[in-house]
């Protein structure tokens, strides 16, 4: 039987939860993010900012020159994060089968309950529907044999938008396309193609095995022309459902005292803690993110035998790494950020718990 | 020009046998530091003295030494490279190694048969000061019966950072035994061990747990039977077979963990320890991304089973001597497997409360014990 598999994306997700909660800014150009006097960066904007050619990832400063009179909010991730709860409990009451790749987007596994492509219309608008009516936001969908075609269907018809590749049609849909919107596409691999006249999906599809191994060698052009032709072998990974919980924040003036990056990080690390114990997670992977005043990145991570949603704990390992981050290359910072990664819900008791507390026992054994 | 220049053409020369300097080489390499950008701790010290080649190198928190006899033409030493210097000389066929250091160049020339190598060095000045192994004392005890308790205890230890303490093996020493205790505060071990010898009084230190597994590792390929310590006020140095390892102490206190040993137990169930392991390592392997293992005992008879979403399921029985209420346990796999390998003795005793509170392996006799803390079930 051949897969049926949605994209799902909701639309602007940010903005449209302000716009929910503060009803006033709904008709004006909105956008959420850092402080547009700082050097905050645009996380969303709404359909009516995107109109004066504000996007993500762009500068707010910038945002701000485009549209004086935008709106800025900062973002409110655990605002966020209970809209996007709601959302996915919807989403599975239709299709239960979903892989969450972002608290907006994920995939659908919609073979399960559509038997053939007919049927996965009425589902993919019955799913728009329980979004709509759980929590008034909207979204759209992309329906396709695999990952990839559903991923760049979904984007087409936003917002609000259904779009349907049909099985056959996978490689004659994507052809059209800039081939930087195929996924798994990055900035080096998309400045190769470009040099070598290969603008859209359809062209990169086309190239003979030579032509891709001059272009893009190894294993990553093999899979990125599979993928331009509509192929695509993943199925949905129900493992690693959550990916990861994070802080991190740019500093109005790069800052060198150690102490104070301590002291963000440990500030951060609370805040990622109650997000974890809010969704009943803890976490065995810690993580620090540094950015140097040139804007290169740096990561450094640890590994736990057991979880942990303890504050204080991660705000200690988050610490130690940055140490190590600034042994490797010492000098001023422009943001720091700490995330936890490789999430559970095992609840692994402790000695020294049970040594304090004293008072574990609920048992009558 | 002057008589000067050629005054100090050599600063080191020293001939040695490959084979042996290989072997050496292999277990100092171990204390190279590899998380560093201090470049000097990423080198091996070579020193030539009289007629010995000895090797030195330190990550700062242990360090390695050792020494073979050598030719020692021109005495002087000089740091190099130290993965480099290690995985050179283990290829090198069996024959006669020569190294030669001229000041001036900065580099090492490393020769044996036909093959000829040049190394950049760092100067051995900048090399750290290493702790003194005769300073304070030294005692003697039997290698055996420190490693055996090492190995029961060692696993038990923390690998995390942020918590120092708990990255230690608390080593005591009490009139004629030797006790050692280490945990990560989800399980603890406890290993007492009868000891000739010793330091002839009551001595207490914490030693990091990466540092016993070297002495381990080094004891492997040793002939001597005899390991001898010394406790310093900052450091600790072990001493075997002509090997040299000294590992800073960890600051701090230790938990009080005698406390955290409960003193009854509701259930004792005797089980035979290699049929029960066999059953956890099977049925583990449906226990991934760390779900719990499941243990029902009922009249009668032990069920092991374990379940992991989208993977699957596994469930196996085995009779044992339990009577009473139904009791339903859960453990994190890896440490029960742990501390059933650590027993090992025919027959262990699995002591329980309750499926909330702590849980006690222990073989046949009292001298060990390793405790456990459970994953609380859902539903």
């Amino acid at each position: 039987m051949v897969p049926i598999v949605a994209h799902l994306d909701l639309d602007a997700f940010f903005a449209a939860v302000e716009e929910l909660e503060h009803p006033e800014l709904a008709s004006k150009p909105l956008v959420v993010g850092g402080d547009p006097h700082g050097r905050g960066v645009v996380a969303t904007a709404n359909y009516e900012a995107r109109r004066f050619g504000i996007r993500s990832a762009m500068s707010c400063a910038e945002a701000l020159r485009r549209c004086p009179h935008a709106v800025f909010v900062r973002s409110n991730h655990s605002l966020y994060g209970q809209y996007s709860r709601a959302v996915w409990s919807a989403v599975r009451e239709v299709i239960p089968t979903v892989e969450r790749t972002g608290l907006d987007e994920g995939y659908l596994d919609i073979g399960e309950v559509a038997s053939d492509f007919r049927e996965a219309r009425p589902l993919a608008e019955a799913v728009q529907a329980a979004v709509r009516g759980v929590t008034n936001l909207s979204c759209s969908l992309g329906v396709a044999t695999c990952k990839v075609v559903a991923k760049v269907a979904s984007d087409r018809r936003k917002p609000g938008g259904l779009m349907i590749v049909p099985p056959g049609r996978e490689a004659a849909f994507l052809a059209p396309f800039d081939v930087r919107l195929l996924p798994g596409v990055g900035p080096r691999a998309e400045e190769r193609m470009r040099a070598a006249g290969v603008a859209t999906i359809g062209a990169l599809a086309r190239l003979t095995d030579q032509e891709l191994a001059a272009l893009l060698p190894g294993k990553v052009g093999a899979l990125l022309r599979d993928r331009a032709r509509g192929i695509d072998a993943r199925s949905l990974d129900l493992a690693t459902e959550s990916v990861s919980i994070g802080h991190e924040e740019t500093f109005a003036r790069d800052v060198v005292d150690r102490e104070r990056l301590h002291d963000e990080l440990r500030r951060m690390a609370v805040r990622v803690a109650e997000r974890l114990a809010r969704g009943g997670q803890v976490a065995r992977t810690v993580t620090t993110k540094v950015r140097y005043p040139d804007f290169s990145i740096r990561s450094r991570s640890t590994t736990l035998d057991v979880g942990t949603d303890d504050g204080t704990r991660i705000g200690e390992l988050a610490c130690v790494l940055l140490d190590r981050a600034l042994t490797d290359r010492p000098g001023a910072l422009r943001l720091v950020g700490v995330s936890v990664s490789k999430l559970e819900t095992v609840v692994q008791l402790a000695l020294v718990d049970a040594a304090y507390s004293g008072s574990q026992d609920t048992s009558t054994t | 020009m002057t008589t000067l220049d050629t005054a100090a053409v050599t600063e080191m020369k020293v001939t040695c046998g490959s084979e042996e300097f290989a072997q050496k080489l292999a277990v100092v390499g171990r204390g190279v530091s590899t998380r560093t950008t201090v470049h000097i701790l990423t080198g091996i010290l070579l020193r030539a003295e009289g007629g010995e080649l000895s090797l030195a190198a330190t990550d700062m928190e242990i360090s390695l030494r050792a020494s073979l006899p050598a030719e020692t033409g021109d005495s002087g030493a000089v740091v190099v490279p130290g993965r480099l210097l290690v995985d050179i000389v283990r290829l090198l066929p069996p024959g006669v190694v020569t190294i030669e250091h001229g000041a001036e160049e900065g580099i090492a020339r490393l020769t044996c048969g036909p093959a000829s190598y040049g190394l950049h060095t760092y100067s051995a000045d900048d090399f750290p000061r290493l702790p003194d192994v005769d300073g304070g004392g030294r005692f003697t005890v039997e290698r055996g019966a420190f490693l055996d308790t090492v190995g029961k205890v060692g696993r038990s230890a923390s690998r995390d950072e942020s918590r120092p303490v708990l990255t230690g093996v608390l080593v005591r020493f009490e009139e004629g035994k030797l006790v050692m205790a280490a945990t990560d505060s989800y399980r603890l071990s406890v290993k007492e061990t009868p000891l000739e010898g010793g330091p002839g009084q009551e001595l207490e230190a914490l030693v990091p747990a990466r540092a016993l597994g070297e002495l381990a590792r080094i004891a492997q390929g040793a002939t001597s039977d005899e390991l001898e310590i010394g406790v310093q006020e900052n450091q600790v140095v072990f001493g075997i077979a002509g090997v040299w390892l000294t590992a800073r102490r960890i600051d701090g206190q230790f938990p009080n963990y005698k406390q955290l040993i409960p003193e009854s137990f509701e259930a004792v169930v005797e089980v035979p320890r290699e049929e029960f392991l066999d059953v956890v390592r099977r049925t583990s392997l449906m226990a991934q991304r760390k779900s719990p293992l499941r243990l029902r005992f009922e009249e009668g008879e032990l069920t092991v089973s374990a379940q992991t979403q989208d993977v699957g399921d596994a469930k196996e029985s085995l009779p044992v001597s339990y009577s009473g209420d139904v009791l339903e346990i859960g453990f994190n796999a890896e440490f029960l497997r742990d501390g059933l390998e650590s027993v090992t003795d025919e027959r262990a005793r699995l002591k329980l409360i309750s499926p909330l509170r702590p849980g006690l392996i222990q073989g046949e006799g009292d001298d060990f014990l390793y405790l456990i803390m459970p994953i609380r079930l859902a539903g």
